[in-house]
């Protein structure tokens, strides 16, 4: 009873947190270990002999080179960090931009040797998926936080109607992506009179097949045919691509636009006094003050549309190849269609550990400003 | 008289104008689509000539739509109550009661922020198929409610929302709760719900919203189709359309009204919750 009375609140703090602690553990925290004990083993539907590093040696081609890849995204955030962090206090910046553009070209270098041994040992299909990703994220997230500032900063103005505007912006943002989905692959259609093709039929462009087309963006647009990583996205993922633009960028938007609020109204008066223009204040006042948040948008937002699933996986046409097979696509037909389940663990846990690698550039860019209370 | 248009805020309303039409378009071209035959649909007419409210009746007493609509509303609903029902407590031990190893427990269980979603789906398969550990209620959780919603119960993001909420909360109320004999128990229903109902429902909106949008869990773990969620449903629909946008569009007019809802109603929450956190979903 003793025991009781004194330690009472200590036990209802433990009581409260249990049902979800135990949740979470569970569901939320426990998966990653196992997944990791599954990438070791032979595994389809029931847990078959032990391989070792077998599963990763086959999707990876050579271990060695991910591990130089993953070294060489570090030093491309090394130099990052060693300009914006010794930029401020040395009076000499010569040499420090020197050293940080040769960390930077030493990087890409590593990156991309390695990246060609991998290509020519490894599994295709998933490296390749991962530049499928790579375009995706890049080119949703960059679209996103770009469209999503110019429509902050016309939301920003004194108008009328901004609760109104604010309204229909998240509204794509709450469509489920299923059902979102659905309707673009209709307006999407190959079909000659799709929506898509009677609008760019307006400024004379011919109808395209959009989702059942596997020809690079590159290739589309002006013809020409590049057969590395610079030739983009398939005309397909393009589609996923302004889908995914379309139900985020009103996100952005608002996320931005409390950004600006918080940008003091004197410094627009001072600006104004000194006879600047709406442009020149724009990029000379509110983009560097906004820079932390876009910068935090634009690493958070990679990091989460790296792991896009539902709409493209939705999207997917049997015509448009594998062009659209992203990484988690990749991951769930392995499992699902194929029930190679250790393969597609291992898989799960490459994807892991370079989202870790983003995450630790995060955390390196906004250590400053960390905090969780 | 004020005037709306002037030189300074033409160009604004021009962007927000054409932001407008894009954002909205799908969503007429849905409804609008879903009031035609067959043939407009296929033509891609821009308005139906006449109303044809057949399409949806046809699309809710056929092929178990109608079913899988309710499905879908159980199982967000149970999972929105689960995340409310383990959540408000976790977050205001975490926010008012202090207790050992409190930070590293909340810590640790920010982890599973960082974690793809694709990557629980695997473990969490072979979770509920009973191989890890035993389940209570039936040895596999196969095509089943339980294993439907039990996994998304536990959010650490909902928690970290509302405790972030909770800490608002003036300490005096506690001190005064206690002095007239209140537990934490009684204290956290009659004072701290109460004031905190503004936060409570954006977090069950948010909660509902995912739920809704679930997919490919119940892919996965959906072998019969009696507890099939509108979005494999619509997956299907997709797959095997045809021509027959129109039922299609109604299928999904039907499918997201639901949300839609919710989210005339809440908006106002939901706004100022991204403004304030920006949330992830």
């Amino acid at each position: 009873m003793n025991f009781f009375s004194k330690y009472s609140n200590q036990i209802t703090g433990y009581l409260f947190i249990t049902p979800a602690v135990l949740l979470i553990s569970l569901f939320g925290i426990f998966p990653v270990f196992f997944g990791f004990y599954m990438s070791f083993h032979k595994w389809k539907v029931f847990k078959g002999r032990f391989l070792g590093f077998e599963n990763y040696q086959r999707i990876l081609g050579d271990i060695s080179s991910f591990w130089i890849f993953v070294f060489g995204l570090l030093l491309l955030i090394f130099s990052y960090w060693s300009w914006s962090e010794y930029k401020d206090k040395l009076k000499n910046k010569i040499p420090l931009l020197i050293f940080s553009i040769l960390i930077l070209f030493f990087g890409l270098f590593l990156i991309n040797s390695s990246w060609a041994k991998m290509v020519s040992l490894g599994d295709d299909d998933f490296l390749y998926s991962i530049i499928y990703t790579f375009y995706y994220s890049f080119l949703t997230i960059t679209s996103e936080v770009g469209l999503g500032l110019v429509i902050a900063f016309a939301l920003y103005q004194r108008l009328k109607g901004k609760q109104f505007f604010q309204m229909i912006l998240l509204l794509p943002y709450i469509t489920p992506a299923v059902m979102g989905a659905a309707v673009f692959f209709i307006i999407f259609g190959k079909a000659e009179n799709s929506l898509l093709n009677e609008f760019i039929g307006l400024f004379g462009f011919d109808p395209q097949l959009w989702l059942f087309d596997k020809r690079p963006i590159t290739e589309v647009l002006f013809g020409i045919k590049i057969n590395n990583f610079l030739a983009g996205p398939s005309l397909a993922l393009t589609s996923a691509i302004i889908y995914g633009i379309w139900s985020y960028t009103g996100y952005y938007a608002i996320i931005l636009l409390a950004g600006l609020s918080i940008i003091p109204s004197d410094l627009y008066e001072a600006a104004k006094a000194e006879g600047a223009s709406r442009w020149q204040t724009f990029i000379k006042i509110t983009i560097p003050l906004l820079m932390p948040i876009i910068f935090f948008l634009l690493l958070t937002g990679f990091i989460n549309t790296f792991q896009a699933f539902n709409h493209i996986y939705v999207m997917q046409t049997s015509s448009a190849g594998d062009t659209m097979d992203v990484v988690t696509v990749e991951i769930f037909d392995h499992f699902w269609d194929r029930v190679k389940f250790g393969y597609a663990a291992a898989e799960g846990v490459v994807l892991f550990i370079l989202l870790n690698v983003l995450a630790i550039s995060q955390y390196i860019f906004f250590r400053k400003r960390l905090n969780y209370d | 008289m004020i005037k709306i248009f002037n030189a300074e805020t033409k160009l604004p309303y021009v962007i927000l104008f054409i932001v407008t039409v894009v954002s909205i378009y799908p969503f007429f071209y849905m409804i609008s689509t879903s009031f035609m035959t067959i043939g407009e649909a296929i033509n891609q007419y821009l308005l139906p000539k006449k109303l044809h409210f057949e399409n949806y009746i046809e699309v809710w007493t056929s092929n178990n739509f109608q079913r899988y609509t309710i499905n879908s509303l159980i199982i967000a609903t149970i999972i929105v109550s689960g995340i409310l029902f383990t959540s408000i407590p976790a977050a205001y031990s975490f926010a008012r009661i202090d207790f050992p190893f409190k930070n590293i427990i909340f810590y640790f269980l920010l982890i599973s922020l960082m974690i793809p979603e694709i990557i629980m789906l695997l473990p969490h398969l072979l979770i509920i198929r009973g191989e890890i550990i035993p389940l209570p209620f039936g040895p596999s959780w196969m095509n089943s409610l339980q294993g439907l919603t039990v996994p998304f119960m536990g959010n650490i993001f909902v928690i970290f929302l509302l405790r972030q909420y909770f800490k608002k909360i003036p300490k005096e109320l506690w001190e005064a709760a206690r002095m007239d004999g209140a537990s934490h128990f009684y204290f956290l229903y009659k004072v701290v719900v109460p004031l905190s109902l503004p936060i409570i429902v954006t977090v069950s909106l948010f909660s509902f919203i995912l739920a809704w949008n679930a997919f490919a869990w119940p892919l996965l773990i959906l072998t019969k189709d009696d507890w099939f969620p509108v979005t494999v449903s619509i997956y299907g629909f997709i797959r095997e359309v045809g021509p027959n946008f129109n039922l299609l569009m109604a299928a999904c007019v039907i499918s997201i009204l639901p949300i839609l809802i919710l989210y005339f109603f809440t908006q106002k929450l939901f706004l100022e919750a991204i403004s304030n956190f920006g949330l992830k979903g």
